[in-house]
């Protein structure tokens, strides 16, 4: 039943395919929502074929002073109308029109021209670190536009709404699967590790849904447009267009060698950021034995070394980056010479205006962007496939799940029976060994022993956090694989050994037993298990926020509270895991006193080591190495000749005699 | 200022730390002086910041002067047959005489010279590429360094700072400034660096080079500033008190997340997980929506200041047309004379294009960085916030270590208080000589463990003095005092690591066979052998794979290991049965000769062993004695405990 988080380190070229399409099966529920983006994508995307024609009509209308229609190269057919209506007139005339025109494009798209300088593309991208953490805060909040203006102010928030609901869609369902985890799973792993996964790889699926869906659709649009534009206006010369084809496979052969090396290194490096937040949280959490152990120095060298890991495998990607980028420019620079060379050559010719120049050299602007979006895709999903391995494995992990056709238990009325349960740790050590028990109700059942004896499992088998591997546990009859574990645990008010509070008022953590109890039952319960007293001292009583993990409170004030919050819950089976031990004798008296009362209408089971608890029980099971050895009341065991319980009970007396 | 108020204020200014609240806290120039703050970061890479600010500026000096010159040269030049300038000839390696005196180039010569600039430019951008590249790696390398300072610094603190902290904090906060705000120090070296440099100086240049233009334009460019500033005043507060939000919601949320997976059993034994489920939805959507209202306003900001950029632009560049129209002299054209430009052309008109552009784009720039500023400045805040909190305890300036100890521990008089209401301890006085065992018992909440807390300094009594061998312990240095005590807690902690790790953890160096010693003291050593891999058994997060009573008995070794003359178990045998109990107190009173042991616990059998028990309650010493004195005694408490332990119950006899 122990979950291995550990997964196996490579995932291979086909696996991160699969998880990619995976990834997008889980975007079905938002599917009208990215048509809508990607229509804006796409729109924002047209006006930029109007965008460096202004220009044109600047240099070689108005600075060079032809008239409109007698130009080298005739404009295109979306131009053509606008312009007609200022055949004839003059320059100035024509460079007013021209500058309100692109006026009315600056508010509405954001742009002006078709340069670097005079675009903007909106997002609002906070600063992150250097390290992968970080930078994933901007995928979980991603909002970007390829426009700026009105549009792009609509497209953003458009984007980022959809970016955040995804995110939070995944999260909760990734969230929900942690905590259907068997408890046993979380008794072994990393909290840190799950945290990560959680706040850090889940924004993965953002990452791969856009890069997957807008950029293979936006990018070659994009570059088939303005290739288009370009074989449309320029058609005379039809190598311009072939050489902005070309730089597509130039693009990808630079980036396609190193996906398998991306992949590899990108898994180190979240894994690697995982165990950072995983031992600080780990050191954070146990402060006080780090503090009253002298472990700073220890846990600070450890911290060290993790952080740094964290940072020198970000570092690698990085590295891979550059040499992709490097290998990439090289081709490409000199592709953009050739067509520099070749386009300059036309000019000289007097086949193509200078205008015409300014034209083809944004044009050729954004085919390369293009490219280099559609190249670094495919290396993007690589990183972001790790990141969904990481959070698909956590969902796939088998959760506890009632089994088909379980049925609700009706209230306990008679009591439990465990019949030759064995069970088996996973690692292959043994827990119980055919062990058979009965426990009714308005009794008090005790379990004693010595470490290690294999009690508190034997307790775990009752609300099914373990299943025997052998034999039956059933309650009133049924067996408990039968039941759903909603209800049968809604039956159960269990008290662990280490008691486990909120960062919630007194009250809140009590209710946490059930949570429509009244303020009346709240107390009554505190008053039954000791606790009403020190509460009513808190500087707030019951409303006193206990702070982490209930800091403030000592053990036995800790113990007491688990113990109302057991209590209130008013269930019919109470199983109380070593409730006494860090209590005094009155108190621990007095709790007995009410589980006596408790038993009247409950089966209670208890689990102790002090004889003045267990004392007092109806019936007590004497357990060793997973075994029970004897069965009975302490005055019957007590008469056992050589018995074992008399033994165990003759060693804690003596030390007092 | 008397201990009741430090108590309450420094209560207050903890239970302040990242709420935040609505307020905005910062101002400008508490902004600037969180930034200068972190220089001090970049003082231990300073060598490295100077060497990448040069090798930038000199890639970007030798850079420029080519892109303006190779402007010119497509432009003017190629495209419109202008005959070269003195330096372009001779850049590109022709003759002036073909190329200078003539009065306009011929096709051939055009082309030669598209083909030299392009094959200079191929050239320039294939050598600097490389560099660029490398400087870029050198600047990640540089930033992570200081990132991980900032990170030590912050782990420092945090494990200097008391329990009284981290009883009021949450891990999942404490996580979040620990890596996202911190990171916020790698923008460091951009933000007050190269940004402002880099962009002013191209600012100025392009200013500088429009001015000789034309003055209005340069007039035009730099009226951008004005009414940028103004949005740029009217947004900034706004943008940090939504980041701030965003960051603490976010910070929030992984405490949620962390401590919800802590406490998953018991969640699972009530049927709660449905009921964390909605926490944790709620959570994640408010820290959702606060990014959205934080990145929505940068992102109008960055759209008002482009579209006043974008005005400017479009004016400039209309001007400059009709100037070029009519081929009007350059406004400095004496100076530009030299380099062959005297009045406006179609390159020029480029180069201006080209030029205000990147003037706009330099005040684009600077604010944007201004907007993101923002949010760093909370990030580094919060930093702050945690750096600035004082330890409780520190060494004083002339503590001397402490060497051994021979004498006693002795409390004189010590009070305590957690909170400004309850004391923890009143008047606590005792000695306790090494060579004893001291029985320290009485109900729960008592004081027990905060008077451990106290002789380990965890905090200082508030009056009273604890000595030994006659020192104040405040005279003692910190890491010598604890070093001579050693402690077993109540709640036994352990961590992910091996059995050996763990026991190991105070005293790294020990070698195994001290290791093993000191579970044999614990009566450990049969069960660890019994364990799959011995002392190298990786335990569980929380040290979970084994029992409770195994949990102790390590725990005890690991006190043991430490060797240290005080040793202190508080409840030590809670989670052990009669047998164990009896071979470990057993072990213990051997090994313990010659040194001062502290046992906290109620359990009969483990307070006989004690020479001296002392009774605790409310937080004062009640009784204190031997058994055998204090069990003498009428109306004792502790023989009234006694009898509860020994008595058959009297609550219900036997069936």
């Amino acid at each position: 039943m122990r979950a291995d988080f550990e997964e196996r380190e490579r995932v291979s070229g086909r696996e991160s395919t699969a998880l990619l399409r995976r990834a997008l099966r889980y975007m079905a529920p938002f599917r009208a929502r990215f048509l809508v983006k990607l229509g804006l994508v796409i729109l924002s995307l047209l006006p930029f074929l109007l965008l460096p024609w202004p220009v044109k009509i600047v240099i070689d209308h108005v600075i060079e002073a032809n008239p409109i229609g007698k130009t080298v190269t005739p404009y295109p057919f979306f131009v053509e109308p606008l312009l007609a209506p200022l055949a004839g007139a003059s320059p100035e005339t024509i460079l007013l029109w021209t500058v309100v025109a692109q006026a009315v494009l600056l508010l509405l798209i954001g742009a002006i021209g078709a340069g670097a300088n005079e675009n903007d593309r909106m997002d609002a991208y906070l600063a992150g670190g250097q390290d992968i953490a970080t930078r994933t805060e901007n995928q979980a909040n991603a909002g970007f536009s390829l426009a700026g203006g009105l549009l792009g102010y609509f497209d953003f928030r458009w984007t980022i709404r959809l970016t955040q609901d995804l995110n939070h869609h995944y999260r909760s369902r990734l969230f929900e699967r942690i905590h259907a985890l068997p408890m046993t799973a979380f008794d072994d792993e990393r909290i840190g590790d799950a945290v990560y996964r959680v706040m850090y790889d889940t924004p993965s699926i953002t990452e791969t849904c856009y890069r997957l869906l807008l950029t293979p659709i936006a990018a070659p649009l994009n570059v088939g447009i303005v290739a288009g534009m370009i074989a449309l206006v320029y058609g005379a010369h039809p190598l311009l267009a072939l050489c902005g084809l070309a730089f597509i496979p130039i693009v990808f052969a630079a980036t396609l060698p190193f996906t398998g090396l991306v992949r590899r290194n990108a898994e180190r490096a979240r894994k690697a950021g995982a165990n950072t937040t995983s031992s600080s949280e780990e050191g954070l959490a146990n402060i006080l034995a780090v503090q009253s152990l002298g472990g700073e120095d220890r846990e600070r060298r450890r911290f060290d070394d993790d952080s740094w890991a964290g940072f020198s495998t970000f570092r690698e990607l990085l590295r891979i980056g550059i040499f992709a980028t490097l290998a990439g420019a090289v081709p490409g620079v000199l592709l953009g010479g050739f067509v520099f060379l070749y386009v300059t050559d036309l000019v000289i010719e007097g086949t193509l205006s200078p205008g015409d120049f300014a034209v083809l050299f944004t044009y050729f602007l954004l085919i390369v962007g293009s490219c280099v979006d559609l190249g670094a895709l495919w290396i993007r999903l690589q990183e972001s496939s790790i990141g969904l391995h990481r959070v698909f494995f956590l969902m796939d992990l088998p959760g506890e799940k009632d089994h088909p056709g379980a049925k609700p238990l009706p209230p306990v009325r008679e009591g439990l029976r465990i019949e030759n349960v064995s069970l088996d740790y996973p690692d292959g050590t043994c827990a119980l060994r055919d062990v058979s028990l009965e426990a009714s109700v308005g009794r008090v059942t005790a379990l004693v022993g010595p470490a290690g004896a294999g009690k508190t499992s034997l307790a775990y088998l009752i609300p099914r956090f373990l299943s025997p591997t052998a034999g039956r546990v059933r309650l009133d009859g049924t067996d408990l694989e039968e039941l759903a574990l909603e209800s049968l645990r809604a039956q159960i008010s269990f008290v662990f050994q280490e008691t486990v509070l909120f960062d919630d008022t007194v009250e809140g953590n009590i209710r946490l037993g059930r949570p429509d109890a009244s303020e009346v039952e709240v107390q009554r319960a505190a008053v039954l298990a000791g606790a009403d007293e020190f509460i009513q001292r808190l500087p707030e009583g019951y409303r006193t926020r206990l702070g982490r993990s209930g800091g403030k409170l000592s053990v036995g004030q800790k113990q007491r509270l688990s113990i109302a919050r057991a209590l209130v819950r008013d269930a019919p089976i109470l199983i109380l895991d070593e409730p006494t031990s860090a209590l005094d004798s009155d108190t621990e008296q007095r709790l007995v006193a009410a589980l006596r009362e408790a038993s009247k209408t409950r089966l209670v089971l208890v689990i102790a080591h002090r004889l003045s608890t267990v004392r007092a029980a109806d019936q007590i099971c004497f357990l060793q190495e997973g075994r029970i050895l004897e069965r009975g009341s302490h005055d019957e065991l007590m008469a056992l000749e050589g018995g074992a319980y008399r033994r165990f009970v003759e060693l804690q007396t003596r030390g007092a005699a | 200022m008397n201990a009741e108020a430090a108590v309450d204020e420094a209560s207050e200014s903890l239970s302040s730390l990242g709420a935040g609240g609505a307020g905005d806290r910062l101002h400008f120039r508490l902004v600037l002086r969180i930034l200068l703050r972190c220089l001090r970061l970049l003082v231990p890479v300073r060598g490295h910041v100077i060497r990448l600010v040069v090798g930038f500026s000199a890639v970007a000096v030798t850079l420029a002067p080519i892109g303006f010159l190779l402007f010119d040269l497509f432009w003017t030049r190629a495209l419109q047959g202008e005959p070269l300038t003195v330096i372009e000839a001779g850049l590109l390696g022709f003759d002036p005489a073909l190329t200078v005196h003539v009065d306009a180039l011929g096709a051939e010569l055009r082309h030669a010279v598209a083909l030299r600039s392009i094959a200079l430019g191929v050239g320039a951008g294939l050598l600097s590429m490389p560099l660029f590249l490398g400087l870029w790696y050198y600047q990640v390398w540089i930033l992570q360094k200081i990132n991980q300072a900032l990170r030590l610094d912050l782990v420092d603190r945090l494990q200097s700072l008391s329990l009284r902290f981290h009883a009021d904090s949450r891990v999942g906060d404490a996580i979040y400034r620990l890596y996202q705000d911190s990171a916020m120090v790698t923008q460091l070296i951009d933000v007050l660096v190269l940004t402002p440099l880099g962009a002013v100086a191209r600012y100025v240049f392009s200013l500088g080079l429009v001015f000789c233009f034309d003055p209005w334009l340069a007039v035009v460019l730099a009226a951008l500033w004005p009414p940028a500033l103004v949005l740029g005043n009217l947004l900034s507060r706004r943008m940090r008190v939504r980041f701030r939000a965003a960051r603490e919601a976010n910070s929030e949320l992984t405490s949620t997340i962390q401590e919800t997976l802590a406490g998953i059993k018991v969640l699972k034994a009530y049927g709660a997980e449905g009921r964390a489920q909605a926490r944790f939805e709620e959570s994640s959507r408010g820290a959702f929506t606060r990014a959205f209202e934080a990145r929505s306003l940068l992102a109008i900001f960055a759209m008002e200041i482009f579209w006043l950029a974008g005005f400017a632009m479009l004016a400039s560049t209309a001007w400059a047309a009709l100037e070029t129209r009519t081929g009007a002299p350059l406004f400095a054209q004496k100076m530009l004379a030299s380099l062959g430009f005297t009045a406006w052309n179609l390159g020029l008109f480029n180069s201006l294009k080209m030029n205000f552009g990147a003037g706009t784009d330099q005040v684009r720039r600077l604010f944007s960085t201004w907007g993101r500023v923002q949010d760093i400045s909370i990030g580094l805040d919060r930093v702050f916030e945690l750096l600035d909190l004082e330890p409780d305890v520190r060494d004083a300036p002339d503590a001397v270590p402490l060497e051994a100890v021979h004498g006693s521990v002795a409390f004189f008089d010590v009070s305590f208080r957690y909170r400004s209401e309850r004391a923890a301890l009143e008047s606590v006085s005792f000695e306790a000589r090494v060579g004893t065992i001291t029985a320290i018992v009485g109900p729960t909440g008592a004081g027990k463990s905060t008077l451990m807390a106290l002789l380990l300094r965890l905090f200082d009594p508030e009056t009273g003095r604890i000595e030994i061998d006659g020192i104040d312990l405040r005279r003692l240095t910190l890491e010598s005092l604890r070093k001579k005590v050693a402690i077993a807690l109540q709640e036994n902690l352990l961590f992910g690591t091996t059995v050996r790790e763990n026991i190991r953890y105070a005293v790294p160096n020990a070698s195994d066979a001290a290791v093993r010693e000191a579970a044999r003291v614990a009566c450990a050593q049969e069960f660890i052998e019994k364990l799959p891999q011995g002392y190298d058994t990786l335990l569980g997060e929380r040290g979970t794979k084994l029992s409770s009573g195994q949990r102790q008995r390590l725990s005890i070794a690991r006190a043991v290991l430490k060797d240290a003359p005080i040793l202190v178990l508080d409840e030590p045998t809670a989670s052990l049965d009669a047998e164990t109990e009896m071979q470990v107190l057993g072990n213990l009173v051997e090994w313990g000769r010659g040194r001062a042991i502290f046992l906290i616990t109620h359990r009969l059998s483990t307070i006989r062993r004690a020479g001296q028990i002392l009774y605790l309650a409310n937080g004062r010493v009640v009784e204190i004695g031997s058994h055998v004195e204090l069990v003498a005694r009428e109306d004792s408490a502790y023989r009234r405990l006694v009898e509860l332990e020994t008595a058959p119950t009297g609550i219900r006899g036997s069936r």
